[in-house]
């Protein structure tokens, strides 16, 4: 796995565009950026509308996976790149959300939409016509997955990776800065994570930093590279960010998301809570 | 690098601040909940909140020659220059964060390698209206 198998540049994609077997989705929590202007022929998915089930904490099954993909109009073999807003954040999670039900060609558009528009290349209005699809998702592929109960086995035995903001993992925040803050949960940091929040592996443009740059920051902050991985976050979108890191870019064999995160962690009982800015 | 958020003193809102937060009846309040369950999203415009209830907002309005920038980015920078958040611009040119309380650096980026920065100091339950100009 290399760089070029899973990273598009903005110029590929202009020149790239249109191509058969090629689509481009825009991830958004907010829809109305793609409404407002999205990259010719991109379709739209919604991570939480059409990622998430309605009633149940979890993801859409294998089934209503593949219903979206059909309705979406992407097939098995179609190249799939995803891009978005956040510095790719919501397109890095459905980057691996893509892999999670075995699609197999995936790539995102590095600096996403962010580098997009500051180049101001063109966004249009205009929403494409795909035909329908019969789309088949493979059964979920837990080694890319943590739930709770591995998460706290981990715990001074795998490398945890606490990629949200220093005063979220100290505490002191329970969500990013341009978020209200909730109160339910507990604030503080599962014990023996290593803090590198996910915008240590960014420019500032959006894209990703070198493969030396990636090593040297989570080596710093005392990653151990040769034990396995769970990233984590508050909602599991930025540590899928970071899991694009270890996993697709530095190519770590065994990483996992764990997407419950800190909602989940911070409201469980009994477990082991550390606050402050150590690990 | 920050009080803890409970403090509940005086804001200093610094001199970027363009006034008191109102709290009159007609303020529109710190999103509840339901903002939250919306995810790590970056929601781009919307009403701008008057009254901050145990919030410490910022918030404001990016210009150039006076009128609303409507694409760009705003990025919240901690008091050592580490990058803690970022928004997209509203079609107006708006902006918003729920900091904690402290000093903190604003930094905007905007197409054709604009740059600008402006630093602000938050505290809780204390709105801070700026208008950045670039």
């Amino acid at each position: 796995m290399s760089r070029s198998d899973v990273l598009v540049d903005a110029d590929w994609v202009e020149a790239h565009n249109g191509d058969p077997g090629l689509v481009l989705v825009e991830v958004d929590e907010d829809t109305s950026a793609y409404d407002k202007g999205h990259i010719r022929n991109a379709v739209k998915i919604d991570w939480k509308k059409d990622l998430q089930d309605p009633v149940r904490r979890d993801f859409v099954d294998k089934e209503g996976f593949a219903a979206l993909l059909s309705e979406r109009g992407i097939s098995n073999d179609d190249t799939v790149v995803l891009y978005g807003g956040n510095n790719n954040w919501f397109a890095a999670y459905a980057y691996w959300y893509f892999k999670l039900y075995g699609h197999q060609n995936v790539k995102l558009l590095d600096g996403g939409r962010k580098k997009w528009e500051l180049e101001s290349r063109e966004l249009v209005t205009e929403v494409p016509k795909r035909e329908a699809t019969s789309y088949t998702a493979q059964d979920q592929d837990l080694s890319i997955r943590a739930f709770r109960d591995e998460v706290v086995a981990a715990i001074g035995q795998e490398n945890l990776v606490d990629v949200r903001s220093p005063d979220e993992f100290a505490g002191r925040l329970l969500a990013p800065a341009h978020l209200p803050q909730e109160q339910a949960q507990r604030g503080g940091h599962i014990p023996t994570a290593k803090n590198v929040p996910w915008s240590k592996a960014a420019e500032e443009d959006g894209t990703f930093k070198s493969d030396d740059a990636l090593r040297a920051v989570y080596g710093d902050a005392g990653v151990d590279f040769s034990i396995d991985t769970i990233a984590y976050c508050r909602i599991g979108e930025r540590s899928a960010h970071t899991w694009f890191v270890f996993h697709e870019l530095l190519g770590q064999p065994n990483v996992k998301n764990y997407d419950g995160s800190w909602t989940e962690y911070g409201s469980l009982v009994g477990v082991p809570i550390k606050t402050g800015d150590e690990s | 690098m920050s009080a803890a958020p409970a403090s509940t003193g005086p804001a200093s809102t610094g001199p970027a601040s363009t006034g008191p937060a109102s709290t009159g009846a007609a303020s529109t309040q710190a999103a509840g909940p339901q903002a939250v369950a919306a995810g790590c999203g970056a929601p781009a415009g919307g009403a701008a909140i008057t009254d901050a209830g145990n919030q410490a907002v910022v918030q404001g309005r990016v210009t150039k020659d006076g009128s609303a920038v409507g694409t760009g980015y705003v990025r919240l920078l901690n008091g050592d220059g580490e990058f803690v958040a970022e928004v997209p611009l509203g079609e107006d040119g708006g902006f918003r964060f729920f900091a904690a309380p402290g000093t903190w650096t604003l930094r905007v980026l905007a197409p054709g390698g604009v740059r600008a920065e402006q630093a602000v100091a938050a505290a809780t339950g204390k709105v801070v209206n700026l208008e950045v100009a670039v």
